[in-house]
């Protein structure tokens, strides 16, 4: 059975909480406020609040880094975050200057996160085949 | 970097897990750390030196 350190256990158990609250949020917001609201300041806020849990991920994925003890966990983790940076710097950069030369629809800010945390699956991947095996964090 | 982590360990019939215990890390660490594939950092490399109570010389070799 793969071994799940203390620090990967408390990662994992923040991070479920907060994607339980990022969902309630993102339900609440689309609840209260109507498609196409003007962006006055309550609007401004309700769209906010899930971007606070986004922040939440972030602090909890550096926390992480710093509290895993393995060195060798600790450089995986680390490698996947490069790949996963490399990915969304290529997205956007690449896609950023199709848009300035080719009339195409402009790539929402929004899905860059996303695209992050897609890119950390990715950093899994590279890693199993350049022949690294850790448990899933 | 090469090392004599297996060679070691199999003389004190210790497992992979049995080391990782020892040296506070993973079972997987130990296991790059032996083929080669990590090189451990200096700390660790003394950690590992006085679990075997070896010099670290006795265990980590350059390649030739």
């Amino acid at each position: 059975m793969a071994h799940k350190s203390p620090a990967t256990r408390r990662y994992m158990r923040v991070h479920i909480a907060l994607s339980i609250l990022y969902v309630a949020l993102v339900l609440l917001a689309s609840r209260f406020v109507p498609d196409d609201a003007a962006p006055t300041p309550g609007v401004i806020l309700w769209a906010l609040l899930p971007g606070l849990v986004v922040l939440g991920w972030i602090w909890n994925m550096g926390t992480y880094l710093f509290a895993l003890e393995d060195e060798y966990i600790r450089m995986l983790e680390t490698r996947k975050a490069l790949v996963a940076t490399a990915l969304v710097l290529g997205i956007s950069g690449g896609w950023g200057l199709i848009e300035l030369f080719a009339d195409v629809p402009a790539l929402p800010v929004f899905f860059i996160f996303p695209i992050w945390c897609l890119g950390l699956a990715l950093g899994q991947l590279v890693n199993r085949l350049t022949g690294h095996r850790q448990a899933c964090a | 970097m090469k090392n004599r982590l297996k060679v070691l360990r199999a003389e004190r019939d210790w497992s992979q897990q049995d080391l990782a215990e020892r040296l506070a890390v993973s079972r997987q660490s130990v296991n790059a750390i032996e083929t080669g594939r990590y090189d451990p950092s200096l700390p660790l490399a003394f950690r590992i030196a006085d679990v075997f109570g070896l010099p670290i010389e006795d265990i980590f070799q350059r390649e030739v």
